[in-house]
C-alpha cells in the first residue's frame, strides 16, 4: 500500500497508483519530459510578441545555438573560458601549494606577512577585475590573472592548515633516524599535506569557474560570460538564452566532472 | 682531549628538568647522575610521572637539560643525537605507508642508502622476526595496537643504531606475546651489542632484560637504588622467573618501588 492513500478525505486508489507509477523509474523519467514539453510549448506559443522580445522562444534559441556551432563562434568562446579557468586554476594551485609549504616550514616570516594575507584572502577578488582589465588588457590574461589570484589564496590557506596540522613527532622521529632536512619534507610533511591540499584544490573549483564567468561578464572580448552580456547588451535575447543554455551544460559537466574524480580519489586514497 | 676510552656511552651528570606552565614551574627530574657504559642494558624502572621518558628524551636531544650535562660518547648532546634509534612510547608510524614501507623508512635514507633488494631482504626478515608476516600490506590503521607496537619496533631495529631508546615498548602486547618479544629483544640486542636504554614499569619485564635496574621515585623523579642484575646470559626468558635468584631480586626491587609506587598515586 501507497502511503499517499492515508491521507484522509482523498480518492485513494487513483492516487495511490499515480504515486506508484511516480516512484518507477520510467514513470519518473516521462513525468519529468511531459512537464518539459509543457514548459517549453507554453514558452514557445505564448502570443504576445511585447513579451516573444524578451523571452525568445526554444526553437530559435536552439537554431541560433546551431547556428554557432556551424560559425565555429561556439567552440571559440566555450574554448575561451575553459581555457582562462584552466589555466588560472593551474598557476593558482601551483603557486598555493608552493607558498604555502613555504610559509609553512618558515613560520617566522609567516608571521610577518600574515596580515597582508589575511586581508587580502578576505576580499572578494572579482573587486579586483577591473584594475586587472586597466593593467593586462581586455583579453584572456587579465581573467587568467583574476582566477589564479583566487585560487591561490584558497590553497596556500588550507596547505598553511595542513602544514601546521603535521604531528611533530612523526618529523623528529624521522630526523632522529637521520633523516636530512629535506628528506623529512618529502617523506613525512608533504604526504601528511596532501589531503589538505586536495580540499582546497577542490573547493577552488567552484570558484574559480564562478570568477571566470563572472570576469568575462564584467569585461572580456571571448568567453561564455561574454557572450551572455554581448546579446543582453544589444536585446537580442535569443542570443543571451542560446549563450545561458552553454553554461547550463557546461556547469553540469563541471559537476559530474568533479565527482567522478572525487569518487576516483576516495577509492585510491587509503586513509 | 680524546676521552673515549674513559667516558661512559651515555652519562647524566648533575642532570635535572624542570617544566615551565602558564602559572607554575614543575620539576620533573632532580638533578641525577647516572652512567650507562657501552654494550650496556639498563632499566629504568619507577612508577608514572617519575621522569623516566624525560630521561630518553634528553638523551635522544629532544630536550635540554634545566641543570647539568648530558653527555653521549664523552660530548654534550647539544641538537637531535642521530646515534640513537628511539622507540617512543607512542607509535610514530606514517599513517599512509603499509606496515612494510614503515619499517623500511630508515633504510631510504641517504645517510644509509642501503640498495632496494637489499633493503626488501631485510624488512621480509624482520616482520618474520618481530611476527608480523601476512601484515606487510597492511596500514597501521588497520593494525591492533600491539602489532603498532611491533611494526614500531621493527622500523628502529632495521637500521641497528648503537644505542636503542625505549619507552614501555611491550605494554600494549598480551603476556605471550610480550614474553616472545622479550627473547627476540634480548637476542638481537646481544648479537649487535647495542647499548639500551629501556623504561617500563614492570619490574619482571626489567630484572629479565637488563644488566643493571635502576628505580625511581615518585614525582619529582629522583633514583632510589640501582641493582646490579648477575644472572647469567644468555636466560632463558620464558623459564627466569620461576628462578631464586629472579624471585630474590624481585623481592628486594618490589620493596623499593612498592613506596613509590604507592605514593605515586597517592599525588
Amino acid at each position: 500500500m501507497s502511503h499517499s492513500s492515508i491521507i484522509a478525505g482523498t480518492a485513494p486508489t487513483n492516487r495511490a497508483r499515480l504515486a506508484d507509477f511516480l516512484s518507477t523509474t520510467i514513470g519518473r523519467t516521462l513525468a519529468r519530459l511531459v512537464l518539459t514539453l509543457l514548459i517549453l510549448a507554453a514558452w514557445q506559443f505564448q502570443p504576445d510578441q511585447n513579451l516573444r522580445f524578451w523571452m525568445s522562444g526554444p526553437l530559435q534559441i536552439v537554431a541560433r545555438l546551431w547556428s554557432w556551432v556551424l560559425d565555429g563562434s561556439l567552440w571559440g568562446n566555450v574554448g575561451a573560458t575553459v581555457l582562462a579557468m584552466a589555466l588560472g586554476y593551474s598557476i593558482g594551485t601551483a603557486s598555493g601549494v608552493a607558498l604555502g609549504l613555504l610559509f609553512g616550514l618558515m613560520p617566522r616570516v609567516y608571521r610577518v606577512v600574515s596580515p597582508y594575507i589575511t586581508a587580502l584572502y578576505a576580499m572578494p577578488k572579482i573587486a579586483l577585475a577591473p584594475l586587472f582589465v586597466i593593467v593586462l588588457g581586455i583579453g584572456i590574461e587579465s581573467r587568467v590573472a583574476l582566477v589564479a589570484l583566487t585560487v591561490f589564496f584558497l590553497v596556500l590557506n588550507s596547505t598553511l592548515d595542513g602544514v601546521r596540522n603535521v604531528d611533530r613527532d612523526l618529523t623528529r622521529s624521522l630526523a632522529l633516524m637521520g633523516a636530512t632536512r629535506f628528506e623529512v619534507i618529502a617523506k613525512v610533511l608533504v604526504p601528511a599535506t596532501l589531503p589538505w591540499i586536495f580540499t582546497g584544490m577542490r573547493i577552488s573549483v567552484r570558484y574559480a569557474f564562478t570568477n571566470t564567468l563572472l570576469a568575462e561578464l564584467i569585461a572580456a572580448n571571448s568567453g561564455i560570460g561574454f557572450m551572455i552580456e554581448y546579446y543582453s547588451g544589444v536585446f537580442d535575447a535569443t542570443g543571451a538564452y542560446a549563450a545561458i543554455l552553454v553554461l547550463v551544460i557546461m556547469s553540469v559537466g563541471l559537476t559530474e566532472l568533479l565527482t567522478l574524480i572525487e569518487g576516483r580519489m576516495s577509492h585510491g586514497h587509503r586513509h | 682531549m680524546p676521552r673515549g676510552d674513559l667516558a661512559p656511552k651515555i652519562g647524566l651528570d648533575r642532570v635535572g628538568k624542570r617544566f615551565v606552565t602558564r602559572d607554575r614551574e614543575v620539576e620533573a627530574l632532580q638533578p641525577i647522575d647516572l652512567s650507562i657504559q657501552d654494550h650496556e642494558f639498563v632499566a629504568l624502572v619507577g612508577p608514572s610521572g617519575c621522569g623516566k621518558s624525560t630521561i630518553l628524551n634528553l638523551i635522544a636531544g629532544l630536550l635540554q637539560p634545566s641543570g647539568g650535562v648530558v653527555s653521549y660518547d664523552g660530548v654534550a648532546v647539544s641538537a637531535l643525537n642521530r646515534q640513537v634509534g628511539y622507540m617512543t612510547q607512542k607509535d610514530t608510524l606514517l599513517p599512509w605507508r603499509t606496515a612494510a614501507d614503515n619499517i623500511r623508512i630508515a633504510l631510504e635514507l641517504k645517510c644509509r642508502a642501503v640498495p632496494r633488494a637489499e633493503a626488501n631482504a631485510r624488512v621480509k626478515q624482520i616482520i618474520e622476526l618481530v611476527g608480523l608476516t601476512g601484515f606487510e600490506r597492511h596500514y597501521p590503521a588497520e593494525l591492533s595496537g600491539g602489532m603498532r607496537k611491533r611494526v614500531a619496533l621493527a622500523r628502529t631495529l632495521i637500521y641497528e643504531p648503537e644505542t636503542l631508546l625505549m619507552d614501555e615498548p611491550f605494554g600494549a602486547l598480551d603476556a605471550q606475546l610480550k614474553l616472545l618479544m622479550l627473547d627476540q629483544l634480548q637476542e638481537l640486542t646481544r648479537q649487535r651489542r647495542m647499548t639500551v636504554v629501556f623504561v617500563t614499569h614492570d619490574l619482571g619485564e626489567a630484572i629479565t632484560l637488563a644488566d643493571r635496574v635502576v628505580v625511581f621515585s615518585a614525582r619529582p623523579g629522583r633514583i632510589r637504588v640501582i641493582r646490579n642484575v648477575d644472572l647469567p646470559r644468555p636466560r632463558d626468558v620464558f623459564r627466569i622467573r620461576f628462578s631464586e635468584a629472579f624471585a630474590r631480586l624481585h623481592e628486594a626491587l618490589w620493596d623499593e618501588l612498592k613506596d613509590e609506587v604507592t605514593r605515586g598515586t597517592d599525588v
